[in-house]
């Protein structure tokens, strides 16, 4: 009972106990998880017991062409479907919100489409997007191509256009309905302030209502670009088999018959995931320094 | 996001390790098998993208099973990998009984990925009763791949890859050997098309272009001898490269997967493809998804074939149930009831059998578009070692795939 009551009692504890279910579950699954790649990265072999410890899988990764030719490609795949998705998400915010009574039904739309997943997302797009898929029966029956050989490759395609498809159609809803949530009264009280003020519709966009929305989609944002770079099922079913995204080189060497390629399998990995902790890091320095460049 | 897939794969695996590890019956002792299986639930990890298979596995060795008191959960996977990887994060826990995986439907490679990390019980496929249908003089049978297989697997399905053709596009000229097939496929750019190794089936289709270039595999048999290697594939790989404008998409990629070659043939856009199922073509003619002008070859320089098998991890929770499947698996009616239902041919050797047998086996109507068993054995070529296919898949990735 006095346990009880003393735990309960103290806020620090009490917060501690609370939180405590949610970082059992970080603890475990993410830094257990990032140090037992991290060691199988640097030569700790359980399967083989063989252990020696040393940079070689990082120093072969390095060399590899699979790997090479991937980290261009992850971070144009990660940083362009990002940047897409958050300009017309944030476009499309701006102009449901004008819509009145529409405003409901759009957000119902938005939100419809986040249940949908990758999985089925990816398949949409090659269907839509193969070269015998739909736009491409659509533009030969309208004579634009002369046959599916002549219809230009977007799915398969060495840039991504196809997985760049995929994610800025399931992400753009996804930024849309983080942005019209952040577009409370408050939002309307301040822009109408602004207005007696005297300031223009392109000046209040961009120091009223732009400002009140970086926050909250700035976030979304790192969750996009996290989910985009490290993502593996969208790829694999729209992207070739080299060159490929960083999750899908990783999952090869994986799943490589041979159990010696596991530690570069495990080097990929963290690789992918150093990649993204400094695009995400890098992203939050350019906003804390627009923001304070701002005040 | 990998990172937390796999360690929470292991986590959870972990957190399961407590379960009784129960008494091993030996396989020597079949009625104690027999009882101890009764009641156990099997999990049976296997491919499951073979529809006909499926229903086979569901209409036939299911109920057979539960006749002998044996419930069978099938879980369907896309790669045989999965399996293994399955087993090897489980053996990485810790958990050295209770395992998840009771069986797995496996071959080649991925056997000998086990045994590389002697993950498997052994000695035990000789003593399942219906082994002595089994013809043990083969000598695929007793070495999967190059993998001596030591009672570590049961044989289950014989497999014979073939090419398959549609025969409004190609005349059997061209499918005679590899040779007139290059040129068929040089003349016509953009009808053929294979998989990226390591892909299974684009695997045996690189090996099967191989096979040709230095007719049969005879120069490559036995373990991996570098300077054969040498020898066998010194221009191969180039070759392969020069070709890639003749193939689909120009060769600039390659499909994933055998499922989305499959799928350029049902849509039109390639004509011909190998396969190491042929039996399942049938079913896909019937069901209008292939053209019924479709047809199957066997180049001169021969078909590869091999056996698929069951393997039982050591960790394996249902020992016996997985000893009562594996043995299903193999009973003559069992088998034959599979060649009917999906053209897998049989894993036993069909002259084991009795005579009613026999003829029930040589009476199952054959579609238009497949070989026979005797035509697609008649040239039927054993499997390298899996050294030689590692070699293989990872040159091919270096020399023709990142060209």
């Amino acid at each position: 009972m006095t346990f009880v009551h003393a735990v309960t009692s103290s806020p620090v504890m009490r917060r501690a106990v609370l939180l405590a279910p949610a970082m059992l579950v970080i603890g475990v699954f993410f830094i257990g998880g990032l140090a037992q790649a991290l060691a199988q990265s640097l030569g700790q072999q359980p399967l083989l017991g063989d252990s020696r410890w040393s940079f070689d899988a990082y120093r072969s990764a390095a060399t590899d062409p699979a790997v090479r030719s991937s980290i261009g490609l992850t971070l144009r795949i990660g940083i362009l479907s990002t940047l897409l998705a958050t300009v017309l998400g944030v476009g499309c915010a701006l102009v449901v919100r004008r819509l009145g009574s529409g405003r409901v039904w759009m957000t119902r739309l938005f939100q419809g489409t986040l249940a949908v997943p990758h999985l089925v997302g990816a398949l949409c797009i090659s269907l839509l997007l193969s070269p015998t898929g739909q736009v491409s029966r659509v533009a030969h029956a309208i004579g634009l191509v002369d046959g599916s050989q002549q219809f230009p490759a977007l799915v398969q395609d060495g840039f991504g256009w196809g997985i760049i498809a995929e994610y800025v159609w399931k992400e753009t809803p996804f930024m849309a309905v983080i942005a019209l949530a952040a577009m409370t009264a408050d939002l309307n009280r301040l822009e109408d302030v602004s207005r007696t003020l005297g300031a223009a519709r392109w000046q209040r966009l961009r120091h009223v209502t732009l400002p009140m929305l970086d926050a909250p989609v700035g976030a979304a944002a790192i969750l996009v670009l996290a989910f985009t770079m490290g993502s593996y099922e969208v790829p694999v079913l729209l992207g070739r088999p080299f060159p490929a995204p960083l999750s899908v080189v990783t999952y090869q060497s994986f799943s490589d018959t041979d159990l010696t390629s596991r530690p570069q399998a495990m080097a990929v990995a963290v690789l992918l995931a150093t990649l993204t902790t400094i695009i995400a890091g890098l992203y939050l320095m350019l906003v804390q320094l627009s923001r304070r460049r701002r005040t | 996001m990998l990172i937390l897939a796999t360690s929470t794969a292991l986590v959870l695996s972990a957190c399961g390790a407590s379960d009784d590890p129960g008494t091993k019956v030996d396989s020597q002792d079949w009625s104690g098998v027999l009882a101890d299986a009764k009641g156990e639930t099997v999990n049976w990890y296997m491919f499951g993208g073979d529809d006909a298979l499926n229903t086979f596995v569901e209409d036939e060795v299911a109920p057979r099973l539960a006749s002998r008191g044996v419930k069978l959960k099938q879980v369907r996977i896309t790669d045989t990998a999965e399996a293994v990887n399955k087993v090897l994060g489980e053996v990485q826990a810790g958990r050295t009984s209770g395992g998840s995986v009771d069986a797995i439907w496996i071959n080649g490679e991925n056997f000998a990925t086990g045994v590389q990390a002697d993950i498997w019980a052994c000695g035990w496929a000789d003593d399942l009763p219906n082994d002595s249908y089994v013809d043990h003089t083969d000598p695929a049978v007793a070495n999967d791949f190059g993998v001596p297989v030591k009672g570590c697997e049961s044989v289950w399905q014989k497999a014979n890859s073939a090419l398959v053709y549609d025969s409004a596009k190609l005349d059997p000229a061209d499918v005679a050997s590899g040779d007139s097939l290059l040129a068929w496929v040089k003349a016509n750019p953009g009808r053929f098309a294979y998989p990226a190794p390591p892909d299974f089936t684009g695997s045996l289709a690189v090996r099967s272009l191989l096979y040709s270039r230095i007719d049969g595999p005879s120069s490559l048999s036995g373990a991996f001898d570098e300077q054969a290697y040498t020898k066998a594939t010194s221009t191969f790989f180039d070759d392969l490269n020069a070709l890639e404008p003749s193939l689909w998409r120009k060769g600039e990629t390659y499909p994933s997967s055998q499922d989305d070659v499959e799928r350029l043939f049902a849509d039109g856009e390639i004509s011909a493809y190998f396969t190491y199922g042929p039996g399942a073509v049938a079913t896909k003619v019937d069901d209008g998804v292939f053209p019924t002008s479709t047809r199957e070859a066997v180049l001169s320089s021969g078909n590869i074939s091999n056996f698929s098998f069951i393997s039982i991890p050591k960790n394996a929770a249902h020992r016996s149930a997985a000893f009562v499947l594996a043995d299903t698996l193999q009973a003559p009616e069992v088998q034959l009831a599979m060649f009917k239902a999906t053209g897998a041919y049989p894993g036993i050797g069909v002259s084991r059998t009795s005579k009613t047998a026999q003829k029930e086996f040589a009476r199952v109507p054959r579609s238009a578009s497949v070989l026979s068993i005797d035509e697609l054995s008649a040239r039927a070529q054993p499997e390298l070692s899996s050294e030689y296919l590692t070699r293989i898949e990872k040159d091919w990735k270096s020399q023709v795939l990142q060209k």
